[in-house]
């Protein structure tokens, strides 16, 4: 059963990606896509009545797994090397030949491999833990919620491109492939495994990211690759390290505290700065705005449920080591500073999707610093943080990708009143956008819990590392305040109240019974409008379920009895709180949708028509909004580089002080 | 939940807004005193809120009567919490939520000033937060626990140990009770240039309920404030009055200043500040 489990999750979806390869027709490929979705739902439930759980299925325990890893060490680079000559890119051809210069001498120069204990000869070669589970689940759920929406959007998108021949079973084949290789990548015990499907990631986001082939998305995709293949130069340099100090490759031995006391700890602080890169964290952000540019399901895929998924589990999984160490403490400032220095970016954007993926690098930040400090109760923080995390953020983002399909423009200055164009998804964005900052949710409690957990630390340099948390969580409110309110702003200027009416009651009515009208019109209207609102749907359900049941998920993950212990007892009593204000304020709702809206306060001014004034030298004078987005303290470029410094320096002291 | 709790809890809902609009009364009083003015009664912030209760509603969004619900519910929410003793830090996120919601809803009204309002009032929201959250981590810290009680049984004034952390505090109950010079988002008088800024909009009951929940955070503020010599029941009274009144005398004293100084001055200072005394309290 636990066999088979791990075997659909990581196999099959591989197998269906092959398949997709060979059918033409969209009802195969729908057809394919939810019956994988399925499958991996169905194994990863499987594989989550089981857990915890140690096991050695033997596609992934035999010796000729761990050949194909090996062979993987060089197949990888020498793509990357292949591509970066063919694109003249040379940071490309820098990294891919690094790479496979490390592979050289881990196959034939520094350990002999009979010496390396690999995960074969341990215990297990498949370790799934809360960590590995809810990486897992997040991969088998939410990414394949995103396949399916991306059903519907890549149709609409390829009908836009006026493509010759249409290249979606290339892009399902990827899409589908790397989500059996994010579940390899979270079970596997070994490292050698694990920087085989670390690279196999990276060659997934790269095709994925340069999947439209214009100019703007090679460019972004080769940026993704070059920075990639740079984390994968620490992580086989980690590796090789490792090896040679202790002979091991199981994950499970090397993340025990024991291993390194009064050993450097520079092998970890290499993989954690792999980790840095995968998360996008301050400096080398800029992969993940690149990967903007890709069509809308590449980018929530990226940013919710794998690619950076990879970097924040590699530094949770290494926590435990990190605990009251030098390299934990710079690694908690380096994800505070990433937190602050990101969500002060996020703030200053008018780009919806680039306000996403800001906000994204800025909670991985938060993720790490968990990771830093190390106590249980700050994994654990960590992990829920990840679970919500992608469920919330995969929300938004396929629901600002269906408003911009929609309305052609994913500037917030444009989407402003979106909510009378297509009120479901808009809700549902705000619903998504106000679950990222609001108690008792669990992004928020999440982040409590990391500022409960700072705060018992007794170092002084955590003190810092709060300071700047309290900064990023308030510019990550002011910045889910705005953008929701900018959406809901349902009546512009100088609107009459009447002339409103016919949008507003389908406002409430989706609010109250939104779920209904998604089943409805997904037979109604259509298979495509279902697949479109059908994973929006559901994946709010998910947010807010998910977010109302964090503390049960951090009583898992810390094995306690009790989930409602500490100060995580405080968040029911609030659910219940939240439910009272919401029936009460859909009441108050339902009552003044009927109600006659009062005319718009003009300080006096008479109204010529809707929209307007009367002013000055008796004209009619236009009324225009639009959001301070203050650039004078959160312009891109300045900050930016200003962040950036400061994070690059705080990560070469994350190696340089191990070196130490 | 011992019954001890619960009726603190109720205690909590039921006085701490009935103390705010107290302050608020307060409030007018001295300032007219200082204005040599007589001034209105005590009590005429609850005969305002009456009179807004009688009035008819003519909302400018279909949306504000439920922001305004929800806002009232997270203030009130935080009350009962610090009554009840319970994590601070917590009740700070839950105050801040309210202040989000009464944000949206000014997003969802038609007025230009009240859009306009809603920017600042988050600019506002983004200036005191960190140096609030900052100061609630310092209570903690100094006093061994995030919970109320555990802050409230710390052994002798903890004024002592966190005095970098008074001009953010400061600063925060100016924000709070939008007082000069921080009452940017909304302003007290109508002749002014955002008129009444994020609460141009609300109206009628509406506007009533935002004026109990508006109470309800004064009194968590002060009460937050009043940690500071948290001795006895008395000294905690006489410390939130005299933050009270440490906010009206600079009211009365100050001009307004732009969202620009407070979030590219006052902030960054009194958050340094707070930060310096944070380290020292980790490296004690």
């Amino acid at each position: 059963m636990i066999d088979a489990c791990i075997g659909l999750l990581v196999l099959w979806p591989v197998a269906a990606g092959l398949a997709c390869l060979g059918l033409r027709s969209q009802a195969g490929r729908c057809a394919l896509v939810m019956g994988t979705a399925a499958v991996l739902a169905a194994a990863a439930v499987g594989l989550a009545t089981q857990a915890p759980l140690t096991a050695s299925p033997a596609f992934l325990a035999s010796a000729t797994a761990l050949h194909v890893a090996q062979a993987a060490a060089f197949l990888f680079p020498a793509y990357f090397l292949f591509k970066g000559v063919q694109e003249r890119h040379g940071l490309v051809i820098v990294f891919a030949l690094a790479q496979l210069a490390l592979a050289a001498v881990g196959e034939f120069g520094l350990a002999a491999p009979a010496a390396v204990k690999t995960a074969v000869a341990a215990v297990a070669a498949v370790v799934c833990d809360g960590l590995s589970l809810a990486l897992v689940l997040v991969v088998s759920l939410v990414g394949t919620l995103i396949s399916v929406f991306a059903l519907p959007y890549m149709k609409r998108h390829e009908e836009h491109l006026r493509l010759a021949t249409s290249r979606q079973p290339q892009f399902f084949m990827v899409l589908l492939c790397f989500l059996g290789f994010m579940n390899g990548l979270a079970l596997t015990n070994d490292l050698h495994v694990f920087a085989a499907f670390y690279e196999a990631t990276t060659l997934c986001s790269f095709l994925l990211i340069g999947h439209d082939q214009t100019n703007e998305a090679k460019k972004s995709g080769l940026r993704a690759l070059w920075m990639n293949s740079m984390g994968g130069v620490f992580l086989h340099a980690g590796i090789l390290l490792i090896q040679k100090q202790h002979g091991l490759a199981d994950i499970q031995a090397i993340v025990d505290p024991a291993l390194w006391t009064g050993v450097s700890l520079l092998p970890l602080a290499l993989l954690a700065v792999a980790g840095c890169v995968k998360a996008a964290q301050l400096p080398f952000q800029a992969w993940l705005l690149g990967a903007m540019v890709a069509p809308t399901p590449v980018s929530a895929l990226l940013h919710s449920s794998t690619m950076v998924k990879v970097g924040v589990f590699l530094c949770l999984r290494l926590a435990p080591v990190f605990e009251g160490t030098a390299t934990g403490r710079i690694l908690i400032l380096a994800g505070a500073m990433t937190f602050l220095g990101a969500s002060a970016l996020a703030l200053g954007q008018s780009n919806a999707k680039k306000i996403l993926a800001y906000s994204t690098a800025a909670n991985l930040g938060l993720i790490i610093a968990c990771a830093g400090l190390g106590t249980p109760t700050a994994i654990a923080a960590g992990v829920v943080l990840l679970v919500i995390h992608a469920v919330t953020k995969g929300l938004l983002f396929l629901c600002v990708g269906d408003m911009e399909q929609t309305i052609g423009s994913r500037d917030l200055e444009d989407l402003r009143a979106v909510m009378a164009e297509t009120p479901v998804t808009a809700l549902a964005a705000v619903a998504g956008s106000l679950a990222m900052i609001l108690p008792p949710l669990g992004m928020l409690a999440g982040k409590w819990a990391v500022l409960e957990a700072a705060s018992a630390s007794s170092v002084p340099v955590v003190a810092i590392a709060v300071g700047m948390m309290a900064v990023g969580s308030a510019l990550a409110v002011v910045c889910w305040v705005r953008f929701s309110g900018t959406l809901m702003g349902g009546v512009a200027i100088g609107t009459q109240g009447g002339s409103k009416v016919g949008a507003q009651p389908a406002h409430t009515s989706s609010l109250t019974t939104n779920l209904t009208i998604g089943q409805t019109t997904g037979l109604t209207i259509g298979l495509t409008t279902g697949l479109t609102t059908g994973p929006i749907l559901t994946l709010l359900a998910g947010a807010v379920g998910l977010g109302l049941a964090a503390p049960w998920l951090n009583a898992l993950l810390l094995g306690q009895g009790n989930p409602l212990a500490g100060g995580w007892g405080l968040l029911p009593p609030l659910f219940i709180v939240a439910m009272l204000a919401w029936i009460i304020g859909l009441k108050v709702l339902g009552r003044q949708s009927k109600a006659r809206l009062a005319q718009p306060y003009l300080g006096g001014l008479p109204q010529a028509q809707p929209g307007s004034y009367v002013g000055p030298l008796g004209r009619n004078w236009t009324l225009v909004e639009g959001n301070e987005y203050a650039t004078e303290f959160f312009g891109e470029a300045k900050l930016t580089r200003l962040a950036g410094i400061v994070a690059l320096a705080l990560l070469l002291a994350l190696v340089g002080g191990a070196l130490a | 939940m011992s019954l001890n709790t619960f009726s603190l809890a109720v205690a909590g809902l039921v006085l701490a807004p009935l103390l705010g609009g107290l302050a608020a009364g307060a409030d007018r009083v001295v300032t007219a005193r200082l204005q040599s003015r007589l001034g209105p009664p005590l009590m005429q912030p609850f005969y305002d809120v009456g009179k807004l209760w009688s009035k008819v509603t003519l909302p400018a969004s279909h949306w504000q009567g439920l922001f305004v619900r929800w806002a009232l519910a997270a203030s009130l929410a935080s009350d009962v919490l610090l009554a009840a003793g319970d994590d601070v830090l917590m009740c700070f996120f839950v105050q801040a939520a309210s202040a989000s919601f009464v944000a949206l809803g000014a997003f969802c009204g038609s007025s230009p000033y009240s859009k306009l309002g809603a920017q600042r009032e988050l600019f506002q929201l983004l200036a005191y937060e960190p140096v609030f959250l900052v100061a609630v981590v310092c209570l903690a810290k100094a006093s061994g626990g995030f919970d109320a009680l555990s802050i409230m049984a710390a052994q002798g004034p903890l004024l002592f140990k966190l005095p970098l952390v008074v001009p953010g505090l400061v600063f925060v109950v100016l924000v709070k009770l939008r007082k000069s010079p921080f009452d940017i988002a909304a302003s007290h008088h109508m002749h002014q240039e955002v008129v009444r800024g994020v609460y141009t909009d609300y109206a009628g009951r509406d506007f009533a309920l935002l004026e109990i929940a508006h109470w309800a955070d004064v009194a968590v503020v002060l009460w937050i404030c009043s940690f500071l010599w948290a001795t006895g029941p008395l000294q905690m009274l006489a410390t939130g009055l005299v933050f009270l009144f440490a906010a009206v005398i600079i009211d009365n004293i100050s001009a307004r200043l732009t969202w620009r100084t407070m979030l590219g001055r006052v902030a960054p200072l009194t958050l340094i500040l707070a930060t310096a005394n944070l380290v020292w309290l980790y490296l004690e």
